[in-house]
Formats: C-alpha cells, sequence, structure tokens
C-alpha cells in the first residue's frame, strides 16, 4: 500500500548507494525530464506591490453571531463571536480580502515554500478567516477546542474532502494540488464556521489586514494583472507594472450601499 | 457391475462415517437447556451440534475465567472482556501477554451470539470458530501451539471431570473448548433496557422526553438515519445489520486507511475501510468507541456522525444522509444513555 512506493525507494537509494564505490555526481541524465526548473527572482532587481483596500458606503455595523446552541463553543471562544464575511474599520479599510498575481507569471515554475500554513480551529472558529498556499504547500489542521469539529473543504477545483476531528487529535496535514480561488471551508457540525484558502500556483499573495493594507515583495520586474477576491463583494482586477527595485502602489475600492 | 457412481459413495462413506463420528463425539450430550432471551431480544440462535447443556455453560464459564488460557498464565479471555467493563475491557486498544498491545478495541461479548460475523472484519462466522482466535493470536493470549494449553487443562483435578459430564468422555481438545466457551458466550445476552421497556414492553414512561426525541432522531432517515445501519425491529433490536460499512473511521490525514477492516477477508475493492455494524447495547458503559478505540465519548461518536464522517472514496452513502440539529446530538446522546441493559445472571468468575 502507501509504504511501499517510499519503501521501494529507499531501497534503490540504499542499492544504489551500496554501488557506489566512492561519492560521485549524481547521474542526472534521466532526471532532467521530470525535475522542474524553479524560476529565481533576482533580489537585485524585484518590486513589490503595496496598497489599501476601502469599502466606501455606510459602515456594515459588525453583525453578532449567536453560537449558544453549543454551550463549549461559547466557553471557549471568550467574548462574543462577530461574522468576518465583511469586516471593515472606521475609516473604511476593508480586512479579509485575498490579494494575488492572477496573469504575467505564465511560463514560470515557482519552488513551493518549505513553511507550512496553519488553520486552527480555536473558540469553534476557524482561525484565519482567508489564508493562501501554494499548490503543494503544506496546510496544517489544527483543533484547540473541547469539543469535536469537522473540516469541509468544498472544493470545486481540487478534491472536495470532509474529516472530522476531535478534541485532542492530532493535526491533519493536507494538500492542493491544483490552484483555486477560493476553496470555501466549513464544519458540518457548527454552521457558523467559514474560512477561506486561496490556492496559486506562485507566491505572490497576502490577505488585506485590519487597516485594509496588503503588499506583495520580491516580485519580479514585469507587467501583471492583480486580482482581488472578497468573499461578499466578489473579484476585481486591475493591470499593474512593476519596476525594478521599486514599490508600485495599487489601491481597490469596493463600492457599498 | 456398479457404476462409478457407486464406487465414488463408498469411497467417500467412511470419511463421512469418520467426520460424523467425530463430531457427534464433541458435541454436548446432556439434556439441552433454553437459553431465555431478555425482554427486546430475539431467540438464541444455537447451531445443532453445539446444544447448550447446563454442563456445557459451566464448563465455558470456568474456561472463560481461566488465566491458563494465555501462554504464561497471566491472562484469561476476561482480561479483555471484563463482566466489570460490561464484557470490554475499556481500554482504547487490548493488552495481551506481556503487556502487548493489539491494533483493535475489544468489543462487547453482550449479544456477540446474535452476530453472523465476529471480529471488527468479520473474519470468524461462529462463536465457536472465533475463540481459537485470541488464544492462538500473539498480542492476545499468545499460544503457538494449541496443545501447550489443552495440556494445562488436561493436568487439572478438575477439567477431566468436568469434560467427561460435558461431553461424555474426558477427553480435552480443542473442538470441545472451542464450544464450551461458545455456549457460556450465548448465555451473555443483556436486554431489558429503558428502551425495550419503552419500546417493547409498553411503558411509556420508561424514556425521558428527550429520550423519546432521541429515538425519533435515531430512526429518522432524514435525521439521524442511524437505524439503517443499527437496526430497530418490530418485535425486537439487536442494533446492527451484521454487515460491514465504511463509515470514515480510521481514515488517516492524507486519506489513507489506517485499518483496511474487511477488506483483509474478502479482497474487494470497495470493502477497504469498511467494519461489522457493532451493536449499540449498553454502548454507555462501553467507551472507548470504534474498531480503533479512537472516539473517546458518546457526544464526540455524535459530533463524528453531524460531521458526516471522514471523506474517502468507499465512504457508505447512508453516511451523507444523516442531518443533525444540536439539539438532535443532545437527544441522541441521551437516548444513547437508555440503552444500558441487565447483566446477565450467572456471568462472572465461576465459584471455585
Ligand atoms: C488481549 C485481549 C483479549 C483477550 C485475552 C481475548 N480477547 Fe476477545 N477480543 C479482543 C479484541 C481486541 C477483539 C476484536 C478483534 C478484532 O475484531 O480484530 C476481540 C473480539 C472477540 C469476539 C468477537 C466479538 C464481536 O462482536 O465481534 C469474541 C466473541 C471474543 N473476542 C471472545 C473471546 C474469548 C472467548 C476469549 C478467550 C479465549 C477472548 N476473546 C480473549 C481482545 C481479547
Ligand atoms: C452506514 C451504516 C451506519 C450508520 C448510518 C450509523 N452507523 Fe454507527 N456504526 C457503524 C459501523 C460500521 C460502526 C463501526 C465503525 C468502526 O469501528 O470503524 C459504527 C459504530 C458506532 C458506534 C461505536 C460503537 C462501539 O462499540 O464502538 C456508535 C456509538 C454508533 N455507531 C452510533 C451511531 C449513531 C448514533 C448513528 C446515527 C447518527 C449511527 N451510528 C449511524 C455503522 C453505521
Amino acid at each position: 500500500m502507501r509504504l511501499k512506493p517510499s519503501f521501494a525507494l529507499v531501497l534503490i537509494a540504499a542499492s544504489l548507494a551500496g554501488c557506489k564505490s566512492k561519492p560521485t555526481e549524481p547521474v542526472v541524465t534521466t532526471e532532467t525530464s521530470s525535475a522542474p526548473v524553479f524560476y529565481h527572482v533576482d533580489a537585485a532587481t524585484a518590486g513589490s506591490i503595496s496598497g489599501t483596500l476601502k469599502y466606501t458606503g455606510k459602515r456594515p455595523t459588525p453583525k453578532l453571531i449567536d453560537i449558544s446552541q453549543d454551550p463549549t463553543c461559547v466557553k471557549a471562544h471568550k467574548g462574543k463571536a462577530y461574522d468576518e464575511s465583511l469586516v471593515v474599520d472606521s475609516k473604511g479599510d476593508l480586512a479579509n480580502a485575498f490579494v494575488y498575481i492572477r496573469k504575467g507569471l505564465e511560463g514560470k515554475v515557482f519552488e513551493v515554500p518549505t513553511t507550512t500554513v496553519t488553520l486552527d480551529q480555536s473558540g469553534c472558529w476557524f482561525r484565519p478567516h482567508v489564508v493562501g498556499l501554494m499548490v503543494g504547500q503544506q496546510l496544517i489542521i489544527t483543533n484547540s477546542d473541547p469539543v469535536t469539529h469537522n473540516i469541509h473543504s468544498v472544493a470545486q477545483i481540487n478534491r472536495e474532502w470532509n474529516h472530522s476531528m476531535g478534541p485532542g487529535d492530532a493535526p491533519l496535514q493536507r494538500k492542493f494540488t491544483k490552484p483555486e480561488i477560493m476553496v470555501p471551508v466549513k464544519c458540518n457540525i457548527h454552521d457558523w464556521m467559514h474560512s477561506f484558502i486561496g490556492v496559486t500556483d506562485n507566491p505572490y499573495f497576502a490577505v488585506s489586514k485590519d487597516d485594509g493594507t496588503f503588499k506583495i515583495e520580491n516580485l519580479p520586474p514585469g507587467t501583471y494583472t492583480l486580482g482581488v477576491w472578497h468573499e461578499k463583494l466578489g473579484v476585481q482586477e486591475q493591470t499593474i507594472s512593476v519596476s525594478p527595485k521599486s514599490d508600485t502602489p495599487a489601491n481597490f475600492t469596493y463600492k457599498g450601499e | 457391475m456398479p457404476s462409478p457412481r457407486t464406487l465414488t459413495c463408498l469411497a467417500i462413506l467412511p470419511l463421512l462415517l469418520a467426520g460424523c463420528r467425530s463430531r457427534t463425539q464433541d458435541n454436548p450430550v446432556g439434556k439441552p437447556i433454553a437459553i431465555k432471551a431478555p425482554l427486546g431480544l430475539p431467540p438464541v440462535p444455537v447451531p445443532a451440534d453445539n446444544p447448550a447443556t447446563a454442563d456445557s455453560v459451566e464448563l465455558g464459564r470456568r474456561l472463560f475465567y481461566d488465566k491458563r488460557l494465555s501462554s504464561d498464565n497471566s491472562l484469561a479471555c476476561a482480561h479483555c472482556h471484563d463482566p466489570k467493563f460490561y464484557f470490554t475491557d475499556g481500554l482504547r486498544l487490548s493488552k495481551g501477554v506481556n503487556d502487548q498491545l493489539g491494533v483493535r478495541n475489544a468489543p462487547t461479548l453482550l449479544n456477540s451470539a446474535y452476530m453472523p460475523f465476529q471480529f471488527w472484519d468479520g473474519r470468524a462466522i461462529s462463536l465457536e470458530q472465533q475463540s481459537v482466535g485470541p488464544i492462538a493470536n500473539p498480542v492476545e493470549m499468545n499460544n503457538a501451539k494449541h496443545e501447550i494449553f489443552l495440556d494445562k487443562l488436561k493436568d487439572d483435578a478438575e477439567y477431566p471431570k468436568m469434560f467427561r459430564k460435558v461431553y461424555g468422555s474426558k477427553e480435552i481438545n480443542l473442538v470441545r473448548v472451542e464450544k464450551a466457551l461458545a455456549n457460556f458466550e450465548r448465555t451473555l445476552l443483556s436486554g431489558n433496557s429503558a428502551f425495550d421497556r419503552f419500546q417493547y414492553g409498553g411503558d411509556q414512561t420508561a424514556l425521558t422526553p428527550a429520550q423519546i426525541r432521541g429515538l425519533a432522531v435515531f430512526l429518522n432517515p432524514a435525521g439521524g438515519n442511524c437505524a439503517s445501519c443499527h437496526t430497530i425491529g418490530p418485535k425486537d433490536a439487536i442494533f446492527t445489520d451484521g454487515k460491514f460499512h465504511n463509515i470514515g473511521q480510521g481514515v488517516s490525514g492524507d486519506g489513507d486507511f489506517t485499518d483496511i477492516g474487511r477488506y483483509h477477508e474478502t479482497k474487494v475493492e470497495t470493502d477497504k475501510g469498511a467494519f461489522k455494524t457493532p451493536t449499540l447495547r449498553n454502548i454507555a458503559q462501553t467507551a472507548p468507541y470504534m474498531h480503533d478505540g479512537s472516539i473517546r465519548t458518546l457526544a464526540a461518536v455524535v459530533d463524528f456522525y453531524a460531521g458526516q464522517g471522514n471523506s474517502n472514496p468507499y465512504l457508505d452513502p447512508e453516511i451523507r444522509k444523516i442531518h443533525l440539529s444540536p439539539q438532535d446530538r443532545l437527544d441522541l446522546v441521551e437516548f444513547l444513555n437508555a440503552l444500558t441493559g441487565d447483566l446477565p445472571p450467572n456471568s462472572g468468575p465461576p465459584a471455585k
């Protein structure tokens, strides 16, 4: 089963190592076709994009969510639970928008970061509400609550899956195989729990903070389509030219009622 | 001239006779007793070649509590099927000889007489066939050769007499041990729970309002949908369909099966991750739950179902039909607490 292929690889590796009398250069002939050539960003010329997301119109009053149906959740949540689907501060700054490079990086293959991304369930709440990672990057899902949760990743392009996590269960490790903006995540047990995962094939994405700002760094100079996704307000995009060693501003505004 | 057919018959005859003779010899010889099923349970199925007699049940009981059945005389069947824990061991996974950890949770033996299959993966089809398993299993009683423990029994002062009483001769062999153990297990019946008094005894006050609501959720195909596998019949209930289902328990993070379950027996791809539906009688007394003992409480089991289990290619479609509101979940747990029955009489360790 699962074990066998990796076991076989270990064996092959071991036997290869055994055959060699002294360390030599690895034989690359058969490898070249499969090993991807990763795009290397030149730090000397790389630029960045930064900006702010704004929401015009009346500031939506934070909606209180009733989680009293599960008393353990009430206790674990510590304080009131406010809806995070439209978070705007007093100055009209819009949080929880996913900003990413939609076009302009075609043909470049980026190495998958070895860092992991964590989605925690705590206080019967997914934290963070919006998160991004690359295809193949390790997502770690934890349950810090004294109750059972259930992570239902309602993916359309990736495989949909559903997994139960009891209190104290070991973290769940998952990866996504294809880019997808966005993968909604819910808990089948606590219907107020929602999170959204942005899966990209490049490392250039950000989530707007509470003050509406975002920054995307270490970007090769070029012309890009910058995309924004917001759970309630929909998508927008703009074309942007990034020149070497400079920060290019990019702001977005969503019209409210 | 005899036809070829007659010849074959003649050739087979001695074999048949031999087979029959050894079989009758190993059948209990006394007067069969009627094992009375308590309220809520159907009549106990008894195989023709192993009628339950008072003496065979008593012999089985003695064997069940006898540590000499294990290689180092350290543990009896009751070590993992302890009446104190409603014939389970209360552990996540069982520990055998030398504290070796098994891979599965010990199921209760109460009402196992009704199971068309034994073990989580159904690898034995009768109680008789089942009992040799643990005796030989290295992580249970660890007898590489059955002769070893049989010899220990032969050296005992009482056993040869008891075997003579049960089988008509003092011979002690594996088949006789199996049959006696099975007959004792057939008496481990537990019914007459609050649910039974309500459902089959006409006592409308036996269940609380929350438990009655929980029963409705249990039965509702668009609610708990539990009874689609944990069957409740019109006249009795054993809370299992005796079949194998993949409910998504024991699926690891990356979607692999930590235990292939029924597939082990059938090699049918879609049986991967399927396990025997366990009875739910006495469920409040037999934590932790599932084949791997991974769920600690009934509330957590109900939450597991509320979340519709763990997705995997062979998840039973019935699991996807489960929809439970927070109130349903509370009521279901209350209902499961109403399934605790009476412990059978004469099921504890025999008086010396
Ligand atoms: C070391 C602990 C241990 C001992 C000792 C032990 N069992 Fe078990 N028993 C188990 C476990 C664990 C299972 C479930 C195994 C499986 O399904 O693969 C089991 C399953 C069973 C079952 C099947 C019940 C069902 O509903 O499927 C029966 C019957 C049974 N045991 C009887 C016995 C008898 C009789 C003995 C003594 C000869 C015995 N056991 C000794 C741990 C033990
Ligand atoms: C598709 C069939 C199916 C349905 C529907 C189903 N179950 Fe189960 N149930 C099983 C199987 C099979 C197991 C054993 C699974 C395992 O151990 O991996 C099980 C195990 C259990 C256990 C643990 C038993 C033990 O001894 O460890 C409980 C409790 C339980 N189910 C309750 C319920 C409740 C409550 C519902 C309804 C919400 C339900 N089941 C619906 C098939 C089903």
